[in-house]
Order: C-alpha cells, then structure tokens, then sequence
C-alpha cells in the first residue's frame, strides 16, 4: 500500500521535474556565475581554518618534544612546517582577487614565522639546557601575545570573507527573484506533490523519512563533502534544536546513523545532567544572540560513553536575518589525541602505567600497562573521572595544581612522588606512587601521571619495619634478662662466697696446704664472678637505667669520681690534674662512672713509678667539647685499640692487673648514649689518651 | 639475760651466717627464725604453737618472703600498738629505691642491704649489734604494751 502511493508521489514529481527541467535551465545558467563566486569564498575561510589548524598543531608538536624530548614529535613538527607552507601559498592563490585581503598577508606570513621560530627555540632549549629552561621560555615572553596577534589576523580575513560572502548570498539571492515567476509555477506544483508526498509519509512514516529526503533531494554535493570530512562532526540543525542533517564523521563521533538521528533534537548530545539544566537550549540561545558559540565541554556518545569536545555553534540567518537553525562542528578532542600515534607510543613504552588527564579530572589517555594495572580496558576509562582508578589525592591535587603558576608546577612534581591509594576494575585497592607533571597543550593544560605499583616496596618497608620493631623488643627482652639474670645469680653466689669465705677464715692452717689452696680458689672464682655479675648488671644498667641528658658540670662530676676512687689514687701515689671542665649535656651518674672508670684504668695500668693523669677538655665546635683522660702507663699495642672496648675482653692476665674485662665496655656504652664515640690513642711505655666528645655549653 | 632477735628469713644461708656472727660476739642473743610473713606474726602475736614466745628485742625482716612478705609483715607490725615499739630492720638484697621508699614509709626503723663480701657483711652486723643492741635506749621490758591495755 505504502510502496504504491509513493511510487505515485515520486511519478508524479518526476513528471513535473521533466516539464519543468528547460524552463529551469534559463535560471540555472543565469545563476551559476554567483554561486561560483559563494563556493570561492566558502574555499577561502576553509583555507584559513587549515593554517589556524596547522598551527596549533604544530604548537602541540613542539611542546609535546618539549615535555616529552621524544623525537616522534620532532617528525611531526618538521612535516607540519612544510605543510604550513603550502597553507600560505593556497590562502595568497584564493585571495588573488580581493587586494584587501592580499595586503594582510605579509602580516600573517610574518606572525606564523615568528611562532614557529618560539617554537624552534624551544625545542633548540630543550634539546641543550633540557626541559626546565625550555618549559620557562614556554611559558614567558611574547608567545601567547604573537599567537593571540595570529589569531586576530585570521579572524579578520575571515570576517572579510564572510562580508563577501553575504554579498555573494545576496546576489544569488537577487538572480533567484528574477527569475522567480519562472519558478513560481513548478514550486507551486513542487510543494503541492511534495506536500501530498509528505501527508503520506507522514501518516505511514513520519518526519524524519521527509526530512530525510528532502535532504538528498536538495544537497547531494553538500552532503558529500560532509561526508568526506572524517575528523569533524558537522551537522545542522533547525531552528528548535533538531538535527537535519547529518554527515560521516558525526556519524564516526558521535555513533548516530542519519536514520536515528535526523529529526531528533540535539540534546541527545549532551549529559544528562546538562539536559536537565537546560544547557542545550542554552546553547542555541547564545549562538543565537551573538552569532556563534563555542566551547569545549563533555559531550555523549550514542553508547552512552562521555568524551571532551571542542563545540563550535553558529546561528545560520537568511537575507533578512530571520533565524534559519544552525551549524554545528564538533571535533572530539579525547578523539584528537588518540590519533596522535607518537604520544601514544611513547606512552606505551612506557615501564610505568601512564594516564593523560585533562583540568576537569578525567582520563584522556592512558597506556596499557595502565590497562593492565587497573584492570579496566581503555575504553573503559577515557572519558572517565580520574577518581574511578584514584579515588583520593589526586583529583585535589589538579585543583591545588591549577592555582599554581606551571614553572612551580613542574619544579614541585618533577621527581616528586605523591603515595596514593589506586582501587582496580574489581574493587581491590593497592598502593600507588604518582608522579605529575604538567602538560600545555592546545587543549588547555594536562596532567601526565605516571602511576607506578608500589605493593612489593611498601611490603619491604612493612617487613623491614616489623624486623625493626622485632629487633627493638628482643633487645629490650635481653636487657631485662641481663638485669634480671644478674640480680637473681647473686643471691646464690653471695652464699658460695660467703661460705668459701668463712670456710677460709675459720679454717685456714687447720686443714693441709692443699685445703687451704682449694679453699682459695673457690673464694677467688667466687670473687670474681661476683664481679662479673656486678659488671654485667652496670653494663646493662647503662641502657636500661639511663635518665635523660640534663646540662651537668663534668666538672662536679669528674669531683665525684675522684672522691669515689680515693682509695685507689691514695694507695698509688698518683697525680691526678684537669682542665677546667665544662658544663655537658648528660646523664649525671653515668658520666661520674665513665671518669671512675678511665680514670682508675689511668692509675691501674701502670708500670713501677708515679702514674700522671690529666683530664682535658677543649671546645672542638660550637657546641662540641673534645675530652680527653691522658695517662703515663703501659701503653696499649695498636692492634688491640679495638678490643679492649669489647665485653671481657682483657690484656693482661690475672695475675698481673685484676679486672673483668667490663669498665671500658661500659665507658663505650655510656658515650655512644651520649651521642659520641670512645677512641685511644697510645704508644707502648709511653701512655695512653682516650678521647670522647660531648655536647655542652658555649663557654665553661 | 639474753637478747632477743627474731629473723624472718627464707634463705638458711643467711640464718646461719647471721647465727654464726652472733656465735663470735660478746653479746648474748637468742636467735628465733621465721620462714615467711606468717610465721613471723604469729611468732610475734604469741598464736598458734608460739604461745611461749618471747616478745624479741629487734626484728630483722627480708623483704622478698613466702606467703606473706617483709612489706606486709612491716604495716601489721607497725600498725599494731603493741608491736610497733619493736625496732625493725630490714635486711635484703634488694637495693630498689621503690622498695627503700616503701619501707621507710611503713616506718622501718633501718633499712640495709646484704652485703656482698663476707667481711662487709660481718662489718654490717657488728654495726647493727653495736648501735641497736648496746648504745640504742629501749623501754625496760613489761612497760611496753602492757601499759597501754592494762
């Protein structure tokens, strides 16, 4: 039924557009003349978008060397300036005839010439003095200035097109109304078929079938050309907002075929969240009121998939200025960069998962270890907020970014790992160091975050950590067994010497000689594991006893000592002088015990004659007091300058100097918790010096 | 007439040393043992078994004791009228400020740590038996508690 009534309707128009056909070739040939000269000017402002286009991108090129100092970039940049070249020679050709025109162009020769030099220095920069010196010229001088001069230029050769072009529109428009009673008649009769054509499919089909048609009825070339043109959504729209036409590349960006989309209104093109804030009409209203808009903003794929677009809307009037809907060209700029293969590749190379996120958050790029590291695929991801993969840290940290200047940016975050926290596809979470580093690219500022897994770090740092604190409390645990060990072995060996002891007093020349020597040495070891025992529990009291270091006079300390070893100084007959000894920081009992100990070993160790001790102390720093106990002994041998600061170890036998091998291992210990080291110096026969340091007062 | 002395004391070695020193002094003393914190009170309350005991002249207490220790032994001694008056010292090995605080603040007339030699050890005692048992006053025997509970 349907089949034969258009069969009919097409029947009858072909008819009439036979009759009609030589009645309107009279026109057609008067009118070609103006629409060749309508077509030059849509050539013209064509060719100038080319250079402005060609000029961005050899800016992005130049830059994206600049950040990324790979040559993939540098390849790019030197096609593109050849290609510029030709863009200059198609505008001088087109414009031959406007002189207007033609006296622009040394200007615009001169500015793109001046732009591609910025951006030869750059690269020159960033090639010799690397990516800091080439990042400030970036972003200091009079680059934006002469790309601002640049785009104003063109501007004005374009809105001299445009003039033209009204007035080209205007003439054509003039040779249609003389010819119009010509035509008066088959448009009559036209719009009769047509209108009995549209009544039924609108009864059987509906608007977008019309529409549809009408379209390829009237604008097969148009359409072709649109079609030709992949990288950009172009389309138009009616005054309302619906979409009545519609070429390959919208198709290709935006996933609707002209069957699904003509007739719809453009809202389907924005979020959700935008339709409900009444952003669409928005739009048009504005391109309405001011001619063209443009934006770059989010815009939706037919699948429901989010991507940035830069938006360029233009109000379309007729000779009168009646509002006629409007044009529409969209590039997809997530789409833009995608096509650049060398970024990508560099991106891929890349040992780290890499993501590209613009200023609103979301992921532009990534590479596929980031794919793998997330465990989303890329398409998943592009369009998406950065907080899907990073949901704390980094969002914050592109706001905190956008308020600084680039040059603090890029000084801050080179080098500088941020620890986060990335959350994969499945939910699981896993620790992330982040490094950022800022972009300027044509689409604004981007961030490149390298995202490297730090799982495997963080679980050494935790181990280490844990080894630590292991280490800390098995420590601690065996100071406390020393203290309690050596408490507790008292009791008992203070009965076996007590009672050797008695033994020995009651009974000595009672029993036989060899009695007596038993008895002895039972008293003597005795003895001397009481010794040791009190040795041990000072060497651990010196770690687990220590108050805090408080400014004491070493002098009233080394006082102490001296009146504690009385006996031992009387008995030899020693001569015992210091220096006037400052105030230190330390712990007051234990710095009496380092000098009772390296003094009494001064005294002890020493051949037949008068031992001399001298106990010096001479500011080293500003705050550092260099000490030193000097005596005129034995002497020690170089080689054991080491072991005699061991636990028990000793030099001589017991017979000749007694001693647990204890005193200066616990002078090592008291210094080093004081913050310094014990060293000696000594020659044999001569004497020795031991030296520590300590923190103390400015003055004595 | 001899003096009195209670030890209370776990360890025999220091019982007899003690005894021992004594054995050699011009002092006459009489030597009674406890073994631990409940034995010394009830040596000292007259209970169970010790209804004969004699009220001793000086106490010398170990802090670290079974059952019930020198501390506790020290707070009932010092809190009962008609013990308190008895000089009590304590000797142990112990050399902790807590302990020495504690001690002094439960009123312990003395408090001395067991030497470590023999001879500091006898010096020790000499001294306690010198100053606690010859030169120290002490209210004549029967006007101590007695008085007071008629």
């Amino acid at each position: 039924m349907l089949n034969v009534k258009l069969k009919l309707a097409l029947g009858a128009s072909l008819v009439t557009v036979f009759a009609f056909g030589a009645i309107s070739h009279r026109w057609v040939v008067a009118s070609t003349e103006s629409s060749r000269w309508v077509e030059h000017s849509h050539k013209v402002i064509e060719s100038i978008n080319e250079l402005v286009f060609t000029m961005e991108r050899i800016e992005s090129s130049s830059r994206g060397f600049v950040l990324t100092g790979n040559a993939g970039y540098l390849q790019s940049y030197n096609a593109l300036t050849s290609t510029i070249k030709q863009d200059q020679a198609a505008i001088r050709l087109l414009t031959m005839d406007n002189a207007e025109q033609q006296r622009r162009l040394p200007a615009l020769e001169s500015l793109s010439g001046e732009q591609i030099r910025r951006a030869e220095a750059a690269i020159d920069l960033r090639r010799t003095q690397g990516l800091s010196a080439a990042a400030t010229f970036i972003s200091e001088g009079p680059g934006e200035h002469v790309s601002d001069q640049f785009l104003a230029l063109t501007g004005q050769l374009q809105n001299e097109e445009k003039r033209l072009l009204a007035l080209r529109n205007a003439e054509a428009a003039r040779r249609w109304s003389q010819s119009w009673p010509i035509l008066f008649s088959e448009a009559i009769l036209g719009l009769l078929i047509a209108g009995a054509a549209g009544l039924l499919a609108l009864r059987e089909t509906g608007a977008r079938a019309l529409a549809e048609r009408s379209l390829r009825g009237s604008d097969d070339k148009y359409r072709m050309l649109l079609d030709g043109i992949q990288d950009y959504a172009i389309f138009m729209l009616d005054p309302q907002g619906k979409v009545v036409s519609w070429g390959a590349g919208a198709q290709r960006i935006n996933g609707y075929t002209p069957e699904q989309i003509i007739g719809q209104s453009f809202s389907c093109f924005f979020p959700p969240d935008d339709v409900k804030g009444g952003r669409p009409n928005d739009v048009l209203r504005m391109a309405a009121a001011s001619g063209r808009y443009a934006e770059s903003a989010i815009r939706v794929r037919r699948d429901g998939r989010e991507f940035l677009a830069d938006v360029i809307v233009t109000a379309l009037r007729d000779s009168a200025g009646r509002l006629m809907g409007f044009s529409e060209i969209s590039r997809d700029l997530s789409e833009s960069r995608k096509s650049e293969a060398k970024y990508r590749g560099l991106l891929e190379a890349a040992p780290d998962a890499m993501i590209v996120v613009n200023q609103h958050g979301e992921i532009a790029l990534l590479n596929l270890q980031a794919e793998t590291q997330f465990g989303y695929s890329r398409d998943e991801l592009v369009g998406q907020k950065v907080e899907t993969i990073v949901p704390e840290g980094f969002a914050e940290r592109l706001i905190a970014d956008a308020l600084r200047s680039p040059e603090d940016a890029l000084a801050q975050q080179i080098g500088t790992g941020i620890e986060l926290v990335g959350r994969r596809k499945d939910g699981s979470a896993f620790p992330i160091e982040i490094m950022l580093s800022p972009l300027e690219s044509t689409d604004g500022t981007l961030v490149t975050a390298a995202i490297r897994n730090i799982t495997m770090r963080k679980q050494a740092e935790a181990h280490l950590l844990e080894k630590v604190e292991e280490l800390n409390r098995s420590n601690e645990e065996l100071a406390q067994f020393a203290n309690l060990a050596s408490h507790d072995l008292q009791e008992p060996l203070r009965m076996v010497a007590s009672y050797t002891q008695l033994l020995s007093k009651r009974y000595k020349e009672k029993l036989d000689s060899d009695a007596d020597e038993f008895i002895a040495f039972a008293v003597d070891g005795a003895n001397r594991m009481q010794r040791l025992i009190q040795g041990l529990l000072a060497y651990s009291r010196v770690g687990t006893k220590g108050k805090n270091l408080l400014l004491v006079s070493s002098e009233a300390a080394f006082q102490q000592a001296f009146l504690n070893l009385g006996g031992a100084i009387g008995e030899s007959g020693a001569l015992v002088t210091h220096d006037p000894l400052p105030a230190v920081m330390a712990d007051e009992t234990q710095l009496i015990q380092l000098f009772q100990n390296l003094v009494s070993n001064a005294i002890k160790y020493q051949p037949a004659g008068v031992p001399m001790v001298h106990i010096g102390a001479v500011r080293s720093d500003k705050q550092r007091w260099a000490f030193s106990v000097q005596d005129n002994g034995l002497g020690i041998e170089s080689q054991y300058f080491e072991k005699i600061f061991g636990m028990f170890q000793r030099l001589h036998g017991r017979g000749e100097f007694a001693g647990t091998g204890i005193g200066l291992a616990i002078c090592k210990k008291i210094v080093e918790r004081h913050g310094g080291t014990l060293s000696v110096e000594s020659q044999i026969g001569k004497g020795s010096t031991f030296r520590f340091a300590l923190t103390g007062s400015e003055s004595i | 007439m001899p003096v009195e002395i209670l030890m209370v004391e776990d360890n025999p070695g220091d019982v007899r040393l003690i005894r021992e020193f004594f054995r050699d002094s011009l002092i006459e003393v009489r030597l009674h043992e406890a073994v631990d914190g409940v034995e010394a009170m009830r040596f000292l309350r007259g209970d169970g078994g010790y209804a004969e005991a004699p009220r001793p002249d000086l106490i010398l207490l170990d802090l670290n004791l079974p059952r019930m220790d020198g501390r506790e032994v020290l707070a009932q001694i010092k809190q009962d009228d008609r013990l308190k008056a008895i000089p009590t010292i304590i000797l142990t090995s112990s050399d902790a400020q807590a302990d020495i605080v504690r001690s002094y603040q439960l009123q312990a007339n003395c408090y001395v740590c067991k030497p470590i030699e023999l001879d500091a050890f006898e010096s020790l005692m000499r001294s306690i038996s010198d100053f606690w048992l010859t030169k120290v006053q002490f209210p004549s025997r029967g006007d101590v508690g007695e008085k007071q509970f008629g």
